[in-house]
């Protein structure tokens, strides 16, 4: 395959524009035609018998041993017969400069010949079997209904119609078996066979592809397929191409690289026959055949995340002017040369410092199921993924958890910021790898509730959400809910087997909500007024010094007072002052907050006080939270906490209020009014701020604990 | 059916454009527009087909399978769609029998009547459909034939219909909302206009920015009877916001209805 730069330099504007159609690309067909195109242009050029050949099918053959057997024909003189001048059966390398010469054409079907006289056989064949395909060069190609007509309305026809007469010669058929068997010494092979042919008695031995008729007849034979397959006889007719809109002969049975048409099908639709699928689905053979040819890249271009097969397939925005088309080959060739990253990430490297208008790229995103050869179903896709979104939110990610306040230690002097950070998580610091962890699915894989990867789900939410962010389109806030809070769950582990508050993964969650409802990138949304103030972007400070009246001064109270203050106001999903709808749900999502806020601070305390080993926070985990069990959880708390306060005025006589004071007031301050008999917040959303809250109390605490505190944590979080 | 002329459709003599129109808004819960890209996977278009929407007034007015092309071809009729609700799709899987010539049983086969079901005893695909949500599209139409439009205008201000109108499948009915018979006017003349319907065919015209999402897709838009069934004659590339909102446009010859800037196909 040509590089970028041999390509550009082959194809200069002009002669690559006249290739391109006219039309914008509108459609998947579009895409793919535009990507057979290119590849056939880089592959076996331009000529006439070009885009039939597949010259990547045997690609892993090339310069391995005993790659390529030939049978050689001489049909020179009066009665044609293997070669006598030279030996009858080569056993050779297979090598790149061959690769036009044998003009293999693939025939994509299990047991079906290859279109091409040139055929691949299966991995490791053993002798017998090469022998036998072999032989059936010239006793099933040669002879085949296509391959036939072709040579009856050849010049040189008789050419093939000699091969077929060797391929009735017992002793030569012999021959070729002994040969092969013979030359492969037993051993096992992966070849291509093909033949020579000699057709001048002082000439040399031909390879198919140097031979016109070779190739015509293993162009009708490629054609063929396109109206022949399944039960159909001849589905074609005369429509409108739907790749180039002019008028055409169009067929029915041709192959898509992505499965998406086939000939049959289950259906809802009664009568629908296959020998008319060239009305439904009507393209002309010269398109029909193009597409096929983007396979390579449109492979390339794939990878596999939640059980599903995820297509990026970039393209141009707009008419295909030259240059971006160049642009977009590169990208292209570097997605074959590259396995590792997605073509979004390349795209991003080369034209991040593009304005959105300036961006020719988009992408046809899909995931797809397939479950068999003729079942696929497509989970999630778009013809308008932008590489914008994706850049978007992984910058503003880093930058949110860099700059931010409510994650950033050290905005705080003394004392922890609101939220645990830990560089090893990689949604809790900036991470080189958000945009590959954004564009393959990682980012949701990281906070979404687990599934069974095996076989993905039609209603995957994580599948939904990948698109939805290629795509820039909103995600549901009741999901994000859902998803986090039975992710928690499962993470605390069930009854018999408690495995610690997952704190590290909420606050990989909370930074998640937050990004999304950045204003710029717009990517959350609720149909549920109750949840608007979620999808709201949080003002949380970003890093600059903090100001007089946020230092604490000698006798101005506890420092957790201000922080936690300061938190529940700059969260919209929580703060009073966001309150202004009197249906608006804060006031009993912040109580849950609260609530949670405190188990986790008594819980720590526990822990590192009293050492206890079972504490509030293993006593009342998420799934214990609901709205009728909120008012006797946060009177049990507050009844442990009045415990501790005068456990410590007794040991050290002036403990300074209760203890956790400044989380308890503010509690009973939401808890009462409106009684948590009377809440309507949903459970999920109550769960998963409750969880918030217990992230926060846990790590609230004065700065050198927290040392020791994250490095533990670290330790079993990561077990 | 009996066929007018462009000359009496047009106002002015050199326009291309027809001088009144019919409106309706056309919604449902559900909709499903089957792309022809697939087959084995049901993916549906974003905006109504303009073959569609034929079909849908060919309904309406109560014309056979195969009988309306000429209706609404080329050069006798003017569609434009505006979608007026956010777009939205879901993922519905749905069991479906196979309907291949050898698994139809015939049901009364000795009788007058006889109707091909599937087998109902075997076992079901399940495939995901993907469907709209809530779709729900304004859409302005001029039909060169006096005598249907006529009773089409009858028909819709009537709110009635021959044949039960749907969104894509029978199963998802539609509901047509008259709004009147309007002049179209010449849209606005600027470089740069605001079109509030999808725009056909001006991909390169879009005022791309960063607010305002557009997509793009073809779908196709005329069809002609042959002897052995219909073919697609014709496909339109549509540029659209899926936030229902107007793009701009720079270039576009738009024309204006009920204070709204269309582009017709």
């Amino acid at each position: 395959m040509l590089s970028p730069d041999e390509f550009r330099e082959k194809y200069p504007a002009e002669d690559l524009e006249a290739e391109l159609p006219d039309s914008p690309i509108g459609s998947l067909r579009d895409l793919q035609y535009l990507y057979g195109k290119l590849y056939t242009l880089a592959t076996t050029g331009g000529g006439e018998y070009a885009p039939y050949l597949t010259p990547d099918a045997a690609g892993d053959l090339i310069d391995t041993d005993n790659s390529l057997i030939v049978v050689r024909i001489d049909v020179s003189g009066d009665k044609p017969q293997l070669a006598a001048d030279l030996d009858p059966v080569l056993v050779t390398r297979y090598t790149d400069d061959l690769v036009q010469q044998v003009g293999h054409c693939k025939y994509a079907a299990a047991a079906g010949i290859d279109h091409s006289v040139t055929h691949q056989a299966g991995r490791n064949s053993d002798p017998e079997k090469l022998a036998r395909y072999a032989k059936e060069r010239l006793t099933k190609w040669a002879v085949d209904e296509v391959v036939t007509e072709a040579a009856d309305n050849h010049s040189d026809g008789w050419i093939i119609e000699r091969l077929a007469e060797v391929g009735e010669d017992e002793s030569a058929l012999e021959t070729i078996e002994e040969r092969i068997t013979q030359k492969l010494g037993g051993e096992s092979a992966t070849s291509l066979l093909t033949v020579q042919v000699k057709t001048e008695s002082d000439g040399g031995y031909q390879w198919p592809g140097d031979l016109d008729v070779f190739n015509e007849a293993m162009r009708q034979r490629k054609l063929s397929k396109l109206v022949t397959k399944n039960k159909a006889n001849d589905s074609s007719g005369d429509a409108t191409d739907l790749v180039t809109g002019l008028p055409a002969r169009t067929v029915g049975t041709s192959e898509d690289p992505q499965n998406y048409f086939l000939g049959k099908q289950l259906e809802k639709f009664p009568g629908l026959d296959i020998e008319e699928a060239w009305r439904s689905h009507p393209i002309s053979e010269d398109a029909a055949i193009t597409v096929m040819n983007a396979e390579t890249f449109v492979e390339a271009c794939t990878y596999r995340t939640f059980g599903a097969k995820v297509y990026y397939l970039p393209y141009v925005f707009g008419r295909l002017a030259a240059d971006k088309v160049h642009r977009l080959y590169e990208l292209l060739y570097q997605a074959v040369e590259e396995e590792e990253t997605t073509p979004i990430e390349n795209a991003y490297k080369r034209e991040r410092d593009k304005t959105i208008e300036e961006q020719d790229f988009r992408f046809y995103v899909s995931a797809v199921m397939p479950h068999q050869m003729s079942r696929y179903d497509v989970f999630g896709e778009t013809l308008n993924g932008r590489l914008h979104y994706p850049k978007q939110l992984a910058i503003t990610h880093n930058q949110f958890v860099e700059t931010v306040s409510a994650f950033d230690r050290d905005h705080y002097t003394d004392w922890t910021a609101p939220l645990p950070t830990n560089q090893n998580w990689g949604l809790l610091e900036t991470n080189d790898e958000q945009l590959h962890a954004v564009s393959t699915g990682w980012y949701f894989r990281q906070t979404f509730a687990e599934r069974d990867d095996d076989e993905a789900d039609a209603d995957d939410p994580r599948i939904e959400a990948l698109v939805s962010v290629l795509s820039g389109q909103p995600i549901a806030v009741d999901v994000l809910l859902e998803e986090y809070v039975s992710r928690i769950i499962d993470d605390e582990g069930d009854d018999e087997e408690y495995e610690g508050f997952p704190s590290f993964l909420v606050a990989s969650q909370f930074a998640q909500l937050c990004v999304l409802a950045d204003e710029d990138l717009n990517l959350l949304q609720t149909a549920d007024p109750s949840k608007d103030q979620i999808t709201q972007q949080p003002s949380y400070d970003t890093s600059i010094m903090p100001s007089l009246d946020e230092i604490p001064i000698a006798d101005g109270g506890h420092p957790a007072a201000p922080k936690l203050e300061s938190f529940i106001d700059e969260t919209p999903a929580l703060s009073p002052g966001h309150d202004d709808d009197p249906d608006s749900m804060t006031s009993q999502r912040r109580g849950a907050f609260l609530l949670g806020a405190l188990v986790g601070d008594i819980g720590s305390y526990q822990e590192y006080s009293e050492d206890r080993s079972t504490t509030l926070v293993d006593q009342y985990p998420v799934k214990s939270i609901t709205r009728s069990r909120i008012k006797k959880v946060t009177q049990e708390t507050i009844a442990k906490t009045l415990t501790y306060t005068r456990q410590e005025k007794k040991q050290q006589g002036n403990y300074p209020g209760t203890k956790a004071d400044h989380i308890v007031d503010r509690l009973r301050d939401t808890i009462l009014n409106p009684d948590p008999e009377d809440w309507e917040i949903e459970t999920d959303d109550l769960r998963f701020y409750y969880a918030l809250g217990v992230t926060y109390g846990m790590n609230d605490h004065p700065w050198n604990r927290d040392e020791t505190d994250a490095n533990e944590s670290t330790t079993e979080e990561n077990l | 059916m009996s066929q007018q002329s462009l000359d009496g459709w047009t106002a002015d003599e050199g326009s291309d454009q027809p001088d009144h129109c019919l409106s309706f808004t056309v919604r449902g819960p559900w909709g499903h527009f089957r792309r022809i890209e697939g087959n084995i996977v049901k993916q549906t278009y974003r905006i109504i087909p303009r073959t569609t929407v034929a079909g849908l007034l060919a309904a309406v007015l109560g014309i056979e399978r195969d009988g309306y092309y000429d209706l609404f071809a080329p050069d006798t009729s003017a569609v434009a769609i505006e979608p007026v609700r956010k777009i939205r799709t879901v993922n519905m899987p749905m069991n479906t029998l196979s309907t291949a010539a050898g698994n139809l049983q015939s049901l009364n086969g000795r009788g007058k009547i006889s109707v091909k079901l599937p087998d109902p005893t075997t076992l079901r695909q399940q495939h995901n459909y993907e469907v709209l949500v809530n779709p729900a599209y304004r859409i302005d139409v001029a039909l060169a034939d006096d005598q249907w439009y006529t009773e089409l205008r009858e028909t819709l201000s009537a709110g009635e219909s021959h044949y039960v109108p749907s969104l894509g499948l029978s199963e998802y009915l539609a509901d047509i909302e008259y709004h009147g018979e309007f002049d179209i006017e010449d849209g606005p003349r600027n470089d740069t206009i605001e079109v509030d319907s999808a725009v056909p065919n001006a991909v390169d015209d879009i005022v791309l920015d960063p607010g305002t999402r557009c997509q793009i897709e073809e779908s196709p838009a005329f069809m002609q009877a042959d002897s052995g069934g219909r073919t697609t004659t014709g496909f339109t590339n549509y540029a659209y916001s899926p936030d229902a909102e107007s793009l701009e446009v720079s270039n576009a010859s738009a024309a204006s209805v009920d204070g709204r800037t269309v582009v017709f196909v």
